[in-house]
Formats: structure tokens, C-alpha cells, sequence
């Protein structure tokens, strides 16, 4: 009951909020604190966002338990401050709460938080450190995915962004070393991060099979390059995330169910010994915009190894792409359409060896569960420049990325969800 | 803008005359944009910026907030108008050789992912205006009918 009311409020307060705010066009969203009469100086500023999404499935389990009548339990939440007293100094914080069902702690997080300076900033380059929690550079969506507005969809491409371990990839805790070099045919941009992988998401033990999870120094990398104001983008991401766990002695088979050793395949559970994993994708983005239209690419390939003894599967090769068209009807409303493509094995597409090999070990592991294709469209409308409705539908033949957390029982290799979300920002 | 409190007929005539000027120029600016013609769109700074030119790439860094200070070292502070606004629109396409969904993304990607921080947004060209001119190392865009002596036009190449 407790629990049921709790999560109702959760629920209704962003939505209170957001139908406030669409029936309020006097007030300023581009300045909220000056709307309680607080001045800050112009070198502070304070953002923020609230969001709410329905998502319904007509089988498996995504961000709640979405069959049936579905499930609101899609919330994000988050408040962003920053203060650049001189040019070449910035500190940065961005707390957020978030409920996706089974795949998040339902808590409040700082996804950022850093000190940023520069040393060297002039018209042809800037060169630069940050330290602290770091956004990690990984591909085109990744810096923002916190934020709603700044996604091409309610859900990102989840072969590339898997949002089950969103705070792994979303920062990592230690030093960014950046460099833009502004030159007459484009602009690049490289960061390198190096520093501790965060592991909070919960899906991590389930996928590992793990008792604990703790990250270890990593490092992230990305070079980007940019035409004429962003009208062509560029992008190369390369990164090894290291993740040290301790494996649960032995799962029976009933237990594992529905899995995810597609999306993070870290071999068999029961009887894994290695106590570490070394996560090496290699990422590749494009985008080309134009006025009223974007199209939009990234491939990716993902070398798993595990360390220790007896490790069953020592390494593992997996492969993601999308193809993402957008059209903008009007200003404020645009289309997609996209088409997202994860497989956990390469070299075993349509996941009949892999199924084999837990089969032997009498585990029953669908074919289905190493490969996930989503064939997505959907709408967006920006009703204010601070309130955006969206509504999308994915057909999808896979269960390569959803979580292990909320697909306990039988899960169905073909399924649709379709979502609806409105979301707010200042 | 705070009025003096005591001015001399004449004073004021020429106050009017000069407000009678800035609101016609102001209406034909609107007039024209609202029947779709070109409107020529100045970038436009604080008479402190030392800059008098940028190369369209230095223009795009200091709009979407990569670049933060000026030649000299100084800071910049920079004020667009909304991004439905018609100016915005022109200014973006014409100056910078984007589109105002493109300076959007970049801001967002600076705010929401800590490393830089959005540009000022004002209301009106009126305040647009106003703001250049009282804040050392400003930067903005105005139609050519509302330049003043109050902001200097920093020419893009």
C-alpha cells in the first residue's frame, strides 16, 4: 500500500508539474529562478528537466513490468548547476533521480560533477583538464542521455546505448583531458578520460552472475569531427572498462531464466570463475543535418574478455548498429524512423551455437536472446521550446537487451512496444 | 531604460523622435520578416570587444559556446533571441551557416554534459540591444535597421 502510494506520487509530481507548466506560457522557463526572485549572477546558471513515460509490451519486460496494461515506472528527474567565474574555469554538478523499473535503483545520483579548466583557449584551439565524476565521450548520444530532450527517442538505440548499465556508461570518477582545434575546414574535438567505472546499475549481478561488482581504473577516448557548425558529424570511440566482480558459487538453471548474456554475454553462469572483465567496444558515428533533415549512423563492435581460471568463455565478440533517419515536419515537430541491430556474438548471429553450448550444460538459453533488431518509429512534438510530448512504437525480433532483473519467466522472441512520454525543461 | 526626470522640451522632442525612428524601423523589421523577406542581420558587440572581425568558424565557436573569451582575453557573453524567433532564424542560416535546431544541440550538449554553459536568451530585440550595450564583452545579432552607437558591427567572413 505504502509502496503503492509512494510510487503514484512519484508519478503524479512530474506530471502535476508538467501540466502546470504547459498551462502557464507567462512564465519565463529560460530563467526559473528569477520567477522566485532570486537573482544569480550571470556567470551561475541552473537547468534542469522532468519527464514521464508510459511504455506497454505486448511480451517481455522493459523499464517495468510493461505487459498487460503497462507500466508508468519510467521516470526521470534532474536539476543541473554551473558556475564559470572566470573563462577558463567551470565547476559542473547534475544530481538526477531516475525509476526504470528492475534496471535502476530508483535513487537520486550525481551522474556529473567536475571541475573544469583550461589552459589554453584562444580562436584556432582549446586544450584542457576536468576532474572529478566525468561524462564519459562515447559515441553521439551518450554526453546527454540523462536528458530527454537531447535524445532522437523516448529510448536510444539500445545496441548501442544499453540502458541497463547506463551509469557505467553515462561517467566514470577521475580526469578528462580534452582539445578542440577549430580549423578552416572543421572543427575537432578529442577527450580522454581515464578513471573508475561506476557499477551501481543493478542488472550487473544478474548479468554477471556476481555477488559484488566493482569498477576498476578504465579509460574512455573519442575523436570527433565537425562541419560547418555540426552540418556533418564524425565520431571514433574506443574505451576498455575493467569490472572486477565475485561470482555466485553455482545458479541453477531455473533461476537464470531470462537472460542477457546476449547484450553482456560473460559466459556461462554456473560455473564462471573469472573475477574480472575487460569491456573494449570500438564505436564509429555519423550524422549529417540538414534543415529539415537528419541521418544518423554508429557501428560498434565489442571485445569481452574475462580474466581468471577457468573462465568458460574467455572472449567474446559482439556487434551493434543503427540507421536513424529524422524529418522535421515543422519546427516543432519531427519524425523517426530507425532501424537497431545488436548481435552478442558475431560470429553466432542468429544465436543457435550459443544456445547449443548452454543446452550441453543444461541450461536453457533462447537462440533469440543473443540478438535484438528493433525496427523503430516514432513522433516528436515540442508543443513549448520547454515541453515536449513523444510517442513511438518498436517491433522488435530479439530479447538481446533487456534485463535479466525483470524477464524472470518465459520470454517471446517477436514483441512490440510502443511508449508515450512528456517531458519538461527549464 | 530609466528616463531622466527632469528634460527640457526640446530634450524630449528629440527623445520622441528618436523612439519614433527605432519603432518605425522596428515595424518594418517585423513587416518584412513577416512577409518572408531577406532581413540583412548584423553579428553585433559592445564597443569593449576588441574584435572587429571573426572568420565564420571563430563566429560559430564564440555563438555556440565553445570559445569564451575574446582576442584579448576577455570574456565573452553571448545573447540570442528564442529559437522560433524569425531573426534567430536568419541569423543562424545567413551568419553562421547552420540552423537554429543545430545551435540548440550544441548548447544542450555543453549544459547537460557539464562542459559549458547556454547563452543568454532575451526577449526582444529592444533588449537584445540594451543588453549589448551595457555589458562589456557582449555579443549578439540585430537587423540593420536597429543598429545604434550603442553596438558595434563585428564583420564575419
Amino acid at each position: 500500500m505504502n509502496a503503492h502510494i509512494r510510487r503514484f506520487g512519484l508519478v503524479a509530481l512530474p506530471l502535476l508539474a508538467l501540466m502546470a507548466a504547459n498551462g502557464r506560457a507567462d512564465i519565463d522557463w529560460s530563467r526559473p529562478l528569477d520567477q522566485l526572485g532570486l537573482k544569480l549572477p550571470e556567470t551561475v546558471q541552473i537547468h534542469g528537466f522532468a519527464s514521464q513515460s508510459y511504455l506497454r509490451s505486448t511480451a517481455n519486460n522493459f523499464f517495468g513490468y510493461t505487459q498487460n496494461m503497462g507500466s508508468l515506472d519510467f521516470t526521470e528527474m534532474g536539476i543541473n548547476g554551473s558556475w564559470r567565474p572566470i573563462p577558463q574555469l567551470q565547476t559542473s554538478l547534475q544530481v538526477v533521480y531516475r525509476r526504470a523499473g528492475q534496471t535502476d535503483n530508483q535513487d537520486l545520483r550525481i551522474d556529473f560533477g567536475f571541475l573544469d579548466y583550461s589552459f589554453l583557449s584562444d580562436a584556432r584551439q582549446t586544450v584542457g583538464i576536468r576532474l572529478g565524476r566525468v561524462v564519459n565521450p562515447y559515441g553521439l548520444y551518450n554526453d546527454t542521455r540523462d536528458m530527454p530532450f537531447t535524445r532522437p527517442s523516448i529510448l536510444l538505440p539500445q545496441s548501442i546505448y544499453f540502458d541497463i548499465t547506463r551509469n557505467t556508461t553515462l561517467s566514470s570518477d577521475g580526469i578528462q583531458v580534452y582539445g578542440e582545434q577549430r580549423t578552416d575546414f572543421g572543427d575537432f574535438q578529442l577527450q580522454v578520460n581515464g578513471g573508475y567505472a561506476r557499477t551501481e546499475d543493478p542488472s550487473w549481478k544478474s548479468v554477471l552472475n556476481a555477488r559484488s561488482v566493482s569498477g576498476e581504473p578504465s579509460w574512455v577516448g573519442r575523436l570527433m569531427y565537425e562541419w560547418q557548425g555540426g552540418r556533418v558529424r564524425l565520431g571514433a570511440t574506443s574505451a576498455t572498462m575493467n569490472i572486477r566482480y565475485q561470482p555466485e558459487p553455482i545458479v541453477l538453471s531455473g533461476l537464470i531464466g531470462q537472460n542477457f548474456f546476449s547484450a553482456f554475454p560473460f559466459g556461462l553462469p554456473q560455473n564462471v570463475t573469472a573475477t574480472s572483465l575487460h569491456f573494449s567496444p570500438v564505436l564509429f558515428s555519423a550524422q549529417i543535418n540538414e534543415e529539415n533533415w537528419s541521418l544518423t549512423s554508429e557501428y560498434a563492435i565489442r571485445y569481452s574478455e574475462f580474466e581468471g581460471p577457468g573462465s568458460p568463455v574467455p572472449t567474446l565478440t559482439g556487434e551493434s548498429y543503427y540507421v536513424q533517419g529524422t524529418y522535421r515536419v515543422t519546427s516543432d515537430v519531427e519524425g523517426f524512423l530507425r532501424y537497431d541491430v545488436l548481435y552478442a556474438d558475431r560470429s553466432d548471429r542468429n544465436g543457435k551455437k550459443t544456445s547449443a553450448i548452454y543446452a550441453a550444460q543444461g541450461v536453457d538459453v533462447p537462440a533469440y536472446d543473443n540478438f535484438a533488431k528493433d525496427l523503430g518509429v516514432g513522433l516528436r512534438w515540442d508543443v513549448t521550446p520547454y515541453f515536449m510530448l513523444r510517442g513511438e512504437y518498436h517491433y522488435i525480433n530479439g530479447t538481446g537487451w533487456i534485463s535479466p532483473n525483470e524477464n524472470r519467466g518465459e520470454t517471446s522472441q517477436h514483441w512490440s512496444l510502443f511508449g508515450v512520454s512528456a517531458s519538461l525543461r527549464f | 531604460m530609466t528616463e531622466p526626470e527632469f528634460v527640457s522640451g526640446q530634450a524630449r522632442k528629440r527623445v520622441d523622435s528618436i523612439r519614433a525612428r527605432r519603432a518605425l524601423a522596428f515595424v518594418l523589421v517585423c513587416l518584412a520578416l513577416g512577409t518572408g523577406t531577406a532581413v540583412a542581420v548584423d553579428v553585433v558587440a559592445n564597443p569593449s570587444v576588441p574584435d572587429v572581425a571573426l572568420k565564420r568558424a571563430t563566429a560559430w565557436a564564440v555563438f555556440s559556446m565553445r570559445l569564451r573569451t575574446w582576442s584579448d582575453g576577455s570574456p565573452t557573453t553571448v545573447f540570442v533571441l528564442a529559437d522560433s524567433s524569425p531573426v534567430h532564424a536568419e541569423f543562424s542560416k545567413t551568419v553562421l551557416d547552420t540552423f537554429p535546431y543545430q545551435l540548440r544541440r550544441a548548447w544542450d550538449r555543453l549544459v547537460f554534459s557539464g562542459t559549458g554553459q547556454a547563452p543568454i536568451e532575451v526577449k526582444s530585440l529592444a533588449e537584445m540591444r540594451d543588453r549589448i550595450h551595457a555589458t562589456p564583452g557582449a555579443v549578439g545579432y540585430l537587423p540593420a535597421g536597429l543598429l545604434d552607437k550603442g553596438v558595434r558591427i563585428v564583420r564575419v567572413e
